[in-house]
């Protein structure tokens, strides 16, 4: 049974659940929106390396470096993506 | 075809490390759908019209139950590969049907809730902000129902041959896929739900 239960997997659990009470705090707790903002940013980029790294074992092959250059890619496509879009439509510029 | 067996089963031959190579550019080109999701609703979400916002509609509770369904869901599918490769069919079967009842469960709350909405008058035509929210739900909840057919028809097969390299290929695939959803909506609970709850 115990072999069933690896300890990565566990700890990513335990970690996953610990980043959701966390983020958690930005509706209990009053405070200003940039520190809720942050929060939220640096739980929510904390959970997906848990998912990639913990669950996914992103670095397991021999293509790991492959893989790590595609998905940093995609998510730089993804931040210019949403951050272009907002800079054209609500910063008016 | 020439299968190294000091690998697990899943990257066994040439054609499974390829394919599971593949899937992993596929989830790049999904990160950029919902990136142009998440952006039409970031530049939406002010806009309601005459309806109703975020803070109004959205409600803690079931949002909390729905991130820790597929968190624990995340969690299950791991340890069915865990057990995939420890060769143990038996375990990692029961490991995916929970994983898959999780995300059942999910679902469930998810058309509740957008019952919900409809019945309190926010549907997808009343705004520009709902229109937004129920694309970006939507198209995440479509991944989950498209996800669970998929997995039902893996256990099926594994149910039927066993684990050899394809069945293991496929249902390591496939987990990559389910916890790419569960990454896809942290992102949904943080920037709409939460974040939505506070301004």
């Amino acid at each position: 049974m115990k072999e069933l239960f690896p300890k990565q997997h566990v700890m990513g659990f335990g970690f996953s659940l610990l980043l959701t009470i966390i983020a958690l705090a930005v509706v209990k707790f009053d405070m200003s929106y940039n520190i809720a903002f942050a929060i939220l940013l640096v739980t929510a980029l904390a959970q997906a390396t848990v998912q990639l790294v913990l669950f996914m074992h992103i670095g397991e092959s021999e293509d790991k470096k492959t893989l790590y250059t595609t998905i940093l890619y995609s998510v730089f496509v993804a931040v210019v993506t949403i951050l272009g879009t907002l800079f054209a439509m609500i910063w008016g510029y | 075809m020439k299968i190294d067996s000091s690998l697990p089963l899943e990257y066994s031959t040439e054609e499974n490390r390829l394919k599971i190579f593949g899937f992993w550019i596929f989830l790049g080109a999904e990160i950029m759908l919902f990136a142009t999701l998440f952006a039409v609703y970031f530049t939406l979400h002010t806009r309601t019209g005459s309806g109703p916002d975020g803070a109004e509609i959205f409600e803690l509770t079931p949002v909390l139950l729905e991130t820790f369904l597929l968190l624990a869901s995340s969690f299950t599918i791991g340890l069915g590969v865990h057990a995939m490769r420890l060769g143990n069919k038996k375990a990692m079967m029961t490991f995916f049907i929970i994983t898959l009842i999780l995300g059942l469960g999910f679902l469930g709350i998810e058309i509740d809730e957008f019952v919900t909405y409809v019945h309190e008058g926010a549907t997808i035509t009343t705004s520009a902000f709902l229109s937004a929210l129920m694309t970006l739900l939507g198209t995440h909840g479509a991944h989950v129902t498209f996800g669970f057919f998929w997995g039902v028809a893996i256990l099926i097969q594994v149910a039927r041959r066993g684990l050899n390299p394809q069945t293991a290929n496929k249902a390591f695939i496939f987990s990559l896929y389910w916890h790419f959803l569960d990454v896809v909506w942290i992102f949904i609970f943080s920037f709409v739900y939460l974040k939505g709850l506070i301004s």
